[in-house]
């Protein structure tokens, strides 16, 4: 029994202070002698560690992590908790910041798991942090849910306790890849750049596949190093090999910067796919009339339609919480917080225990209808269940073009 | 041609680089100080400039002045209220102190300002001047944000040559770089003209942030690598000449381009690492650096 949860608890009673105090006084004695059961009083807390990168390069995205984070947390927690059996407990996630640099991820990892001993854990932001942080989580056998891993080699370590509710890379370049094939056939030398960092450098390796199976030409492919400040001589070689499709990717500072100085050098295309950033709103705001006809893929969309039997409801009822909470639309990595939340929540809950082998073994058999998708995971713990949605941004807004069944628009060529 | 736009590239980048550093090189020369706060002040001038020109339509160019003058009286008074009480202690107690202050404007920056990446989106873009138009065998670009920012920083640079050059307070800085006590004796008042350098090394960081705010994503964390940068051009060109600055500035920024070129863009940085370490062992004062001065 934790005392503090029991303490708080009392002192929601009305009362005079001396009820209060004598109240208090009467638990701790209780408590110490243990002679209280959970019949008694609110239910201890569910802890999940989480271990975020609010400060530096990526804190943006750590942000907006934490935000579907919170929205999860508070909705449940509104509605009296997690069934766990017979009883409701609440959330409690512990943050640390490990100011986006991932030595620091993993040591807050363990001592996430080691000095806060919590029940469950959520990954760091990217493929690169989710992997070196998992190793911890295995260790010590701490189911751990991924919401941004997408990259094949984070789970390719045989790890039994890494879950992660994004599709594999290849998702994401080769419905992309169909569509250029099918709606640009003039398209045949391809350019990509990719950041030197795993899930980017991986996707870039994905797209040089993509097209390669389907008959097109690398024209160049480089990577650049994080925190680079200028591509310009990067950019001038494409250039120089005129590609007809330029393939980006990155994170939002990254991809500012390419699209900027692309115009900058003057640089043309029929199709130029930058992955991440065009999903956010900044990418809108701080490109302008640049971001026009950039092609990008994601793994959620507020356009997706999906009916879920999670604390949401619905794609649509989640869009509609989260603006009410946040005043602003959720892009994909707020919703994939919010995914990582509702998946062990329905995890816990039909496994009716927090006892972590259990957990496991309900997130093993997966079918889970969320509101990110219906969730079931491969043998090594990444998401196989739904299909990416592939999008364009035209006259500012993002348009889905791609899977048929939520499509906005057709695909737009030519980006100046 | 590649060759020809890949130096047009650099130079450019040199010029902005130069913007960045001038100042950093002016504290650590006169003050010896290094002013881990450099990087700080450059994304505030850059945040002043966003809101400026968003929310009162006032161009970047135009502001520089102001986000000059905003930085200057801060800078002002964060050396007489703060490092002042430290400025004779060893060189570490100083950079831990503006490390910590820096940790401070970061973190104000980050509440005040959220994470979110942002850019000033010129409207309308100034574009670019494309040789190939008049010159139909000359396939080169130039950047009209990037040369016009440049040009106003080598104008800022040019400023701050002047008036060391040419001014009271100008000399009184020379004179302090060169021999604090010395001058001190010869009647100069060094609390003054500690905070004054300081307070100008603060204001060129403001005008560099109005200017690469049109280039570069602005973010409240982004000092660091403008901060990496200032750094490494200081040992490069030579502390606290401003033709150090420039020359470091000029030179990294075409180093990176060829290096990137050459090596590919993950190791841009190499060529200009390696030729950083062979100075260090031949020439340790910097390609414009005088010995004995620091």
């Amino acid at each position: 029994m934790n005392f503090r949860t029991v303490r708080l608890g009392v002192l929601t009673l009305p009362g005079a202070t001396a009820l209060r105090v004598a109240a208090r006084a009467a638990v701790a004695a209780l408590t110490v002698s243990g002679i209280m059961t959970n019949g008694l009083a609110a239910e201890p807390a569910i802890r999940i560690g989480a271990p975020l990168p609010l400060t530096g390069a990526l804190s943006p995205e750590g942000v907006k992590l934490q935000q579907g984070y919170e929205l999860w947390k508070d909705t449940v927690n509104a509605a009296g908790g997690i069934a766990v059996g017979a009883v409701k407990r609440p959330i409690e996630i512990v943050y640390y910041d490990y100011q986006s640099v991932t030595p620091k991820a993993v040591q807050l990892a363990e001592k996430l798991a080691t000095d806060d001993k919590v029940d469950f854990m959520f990954s760091p932001f990217g493929s690169g942090a989710s992997k070196a942080a998992s190793t911890v989580s295995e260790r010590y056998g701490i189911p751990t849910l991924a919401p941004t891993a997408s990259s094949s080699e984070v789970y390719d370590q045989g790890y039994k306790n890494l879950f992660g509710t994004f599709t594999a890379n290849d998702t994401l370049s080769e419905p992309m890849a169909d569509i250029v094939k099918a709606r640009a056939p003039n398209v045949k030398r391809v350019a990509i750049l990719a950041r030197n960092d795993l899930y980017p450098l991986a996707l870039g390796q994905e797209f040089e596949k993509s097209s390669k199976k389907r008959g097109l030409e690398i024209v160049y492919f480089e990577k650049y190093a994080i925190n680079t400040l200028d591509h310009a001589s990067a950019l001038t070689e494409i250039k120089a090999a005129k590609p007809d499709w330029i393939i980006a990717t990155g994170y939002i500072n990254d991809m500012i910067l390419i699209r900027k100085q692309m115009a900058d050098l003057g640089i043309k295309a029929q199709i130029v796919t930058m992955i991440n950033a065009p999903a956010y709103q900044e990418f809108i705001d701080a490109t302008g009339p640049l971001a026009d006809n950039v092609t990008s893929a994601t793994w959620w969309h507020p356009a997706v339609r999906y009916e879920s039997k999670d604390v949401f409801g619905s794609s649509v009822k989640y869009t509609e919480m989260f603006q009410k909470k946040f005043n602003a639309l959720p892009d994909f990595t707020n919703a994939t917080g919010s995914s990582v939340g509702v998946v062990l929540q329905m995890a816990i809950e039909r496994a009716g225990t927090v006892d972590r082998d259990k957990v496991r073994e309900t997130l093993v058999k997966g079918g889970f209808d969320t509101f990110f998708g219906p969730l079931s995971f491969n043998g090594v713990g990444q998401a196989i269940s739904y299909v990416p949605p592939v999008f364009q941004i035209q006259n500012g807004k993002p348009v889905v073009i791609y899977p048929d069944v939520i499509k906005g628009g057709d695909l737009k060529l030519g980006v100046r | 041609m590649l060759y020809v736009q890949i130096l047009i590239n650099g130079i450019l980048l040199g010029g902005l680089y130069a913007c960045i550093a001038v100042g950093f090189s002016l504290v650590w020369g006169v003050l010896n100080v290094i002013n881990i706060l450099h990087g700080s002040f450059i994304v505030l001038g850059a945040y002043l400039a966003f809101f400026a020109y968003t929310k009162l339509d006032i161009h970047p160019y135009l502001f520089a002045p102001f986000a000059a003058l905003v930085l200057f009286i801060l800078g002002y008074a964060v050396q007489l209220t703060i490092i002042n009480r430290v400025i004779e202690a060893p060189v570490l107690v100083t950079l831990t102190t503006t490390f910590g202050l820096a940790l401070l404007l970061d973190n104000l920056m980050l509440v005040a300002f959220a994470a979110n990446f942002r850019k000033v989106s010129l409207k309308p873009p100034l574009g670019i001047i494309d040789l190939s138009d008049t010159f139909p065998s000359i396939d080169l670009i130039v950047p009209v944000d990037r040369l016009a920012s440049m040009l106003f920083a080598l104008l800022f640079v040019g400023l701050l040559y002047w008036l060391l050059r040419h001014t009271v307070v100008g000399r009184a800085i020379v004179a302090v770089r060169m021999d604090r006590y010395a001058a001190t004796l010869m009647g100069v008042d060094t609390t003054k003209v500690f905070a004054v350098t300081f307070a100008l090394g603060a204001a060129l960081a403001g005008a560099a942030g109005a200017l690469l705010s049109p280039i570069f994503p602005i973010s409240p964390l982004a000092g660091t690598t403008y901060l990496g940068k200032a750094f490494v051009i200081c040992v490069l060109g030579g502390l606290g000449s401003v033709s150090g600055a420039l020359v470091g500035g000029l030179v990294l920024g075409v180093l990176e381009s060829f290096g990137a070129l050459f090596f590919g863009p993950e190791h841009s940085l190499t060529l200009s690492f390696t030729v950083l370490i062979l100075l260090l062992i031949f020439r340790p004062n910097g390609i414009m650096g005088k010995r004995g001065f620091v």
